[in-house]
């Protein structure tokens, strides 16, 4: 096992932390909100009717703070550096659809209610957090739960 | 080995997630959640005052119509000093047109005749809360208050409006209000009239050492 820490790894380490830290934080700033708020961000991009669009304000939102944590705590780090990832793509598929079609999205819900950014900033913006996720995925083993499981399973 | 891994990476996992869901649980009971403000018509005093209040109320309630009066007191008494937010909390399940007078009120207000039209509403509360029909004091209302009538009923029916009061209901909701009226006074909760004024003392002295001093110095240490 190759012990010694190079740039990578701790650019790894950055944007594990970077994207976890922002889903940990659209993820808190939901959950303390009323669902409704978020539901009705939802709605706005015309792909869900009411009802879908509040059950997914109710899970979405956890799903963002669990997997942010895992990720920063390094659990399962793949699968979550992944699993942001997809969820990151299915964002940008939502925000692109809406941004083609015009739609008079006021606030993205991206970051609860607040958010009042331009559709294509959030675009691109979530292109960045998208890149990261990518690099979480392939550099970020080294300070990690998992990394800390291994070493302390070679020890024994 | 991997399978012995794995489950202690699960159980890590599952400490995780379930320290996480207790922290966001116990936030929201202490209202640690950002409070959307209120519409400027439904706000009352200057952004900096000392003293902030959110006031959940619904027109059809007897006791709202009374702590309407205290609070409408309490802003002329403490101008400058205290801000209230109004925001609706209508009990719909028995009160069938408390939905309706919040939407009416609100779109009173964005014709600039909020307060006036909500003091309409809960003095003549009595004639229009169990109507078995739309109430006609609605459209009275405004006609005394000479408010635009058609384009007031439109935007009681719209859907941003109806939005605007279900998310201060859901608010209220993930705030623990059970009852109207219900105060929160610089966050500290406050419910019914009795309560709102107990803690009104207690700010009182506050307000009165703030109104002692020239705008814009600082207390003494």
């Amino acid at each position: 096992m190759n012990l010694k820490t190079d740039v990578k790894d701790i650019l790894g380490l950055l944007a594990r932390l970077a994207v976890a830290g922002v889903f940990v934080y659209a993820g808190i700033l939901k959950l303390l909100a009323p669902a409704e708020e978020f539901a009705y961000a939802i709605e706005t991009y015309k792909v869900t009717g009411p009802g879908l669009s509040l059950w997914a304000a109710y899970i979405i939102p956890w799903l963002e703070l669990y997997s942010g944590l895992l990720l920063a705590a390094g659990i399962f780090t793949r699968f979550n550096a992944l699993f942001c990832g997809a969820m990151l793509v299915f964002f940008e598929a939502l925000l692109a659809q809406a941004w083609l079609r015009g739609l008079p999205v006021t606030s993205c819900g991206c970051f609860g209610s607040g958010s009042s950014n331009s559709l294509e900033y959030e675009f691109f913006q979530n292109l960045v957090f998208l890149a990261l996720a990518a690099a979480a995925f392939r550099y970020s083993r080294r300070f990690s739960a998992d990394a800390a499981m291994d070493a302390a399973e070679t020890r024994l | 080995m991997i399978r012995k891994k794995n489950a202690r990476l699960a159980a890590l996992a599952g400490l995780v997630m379930f320290l996480s869901t207790l922290g966001v649980l116990l936030a929201r009971q202490f209202n640690m959640g950002p409070t959307r403000p209120a519409p400027g018509f439904r706000t009352f005093g200057p952004a900096g005052a000392p003293v902030q209040i959110l006031e959940y109320s619904d027109f059809a309630c007897a006791a709202c119509r009374k702590a309407a009066t205290a609070t409408d007191e309490m802003l002329k008494i403490y101008s400058g000093v205290i801000r209230l937010q109004f925001k609706h909390s209508p009990w719909v399940n028995i009160h069938p047109w408390s939905l309706d007078a919040a939407a009416y009120a609100d779109c009173a207000g964005e014709q600039g005749k909020f307060k006036e039209y909500a003091a309409l509403l809960f003095e003549s509360q009595e004639k229009w809360e169990k109507a078995k029909e739309k109430p006609k004091e609605f459209e009275a209302f405004a006609r005394d208050l000479n408010l635009d009538w058609p384009k007031l009923e439109a935007c009681s029916a719209a859907p941003e409006t109806r939005k605007r009061i279900k998310l201060d209901m859901a608010e209220a909701e993930m705030k623990g209000v059970n009852s109207t009226p219900t105060f929160f006074i610089n966050g500290k909760r406050a419910v019914g009239l009795d309560q709102f004024l107990e803690q009104a003392r207690k700010f009182d002295n506050l307000l009165r050492a703030g109104r002692s001093r020239p705008v814009g110095e600082c207390p003494e240490k």
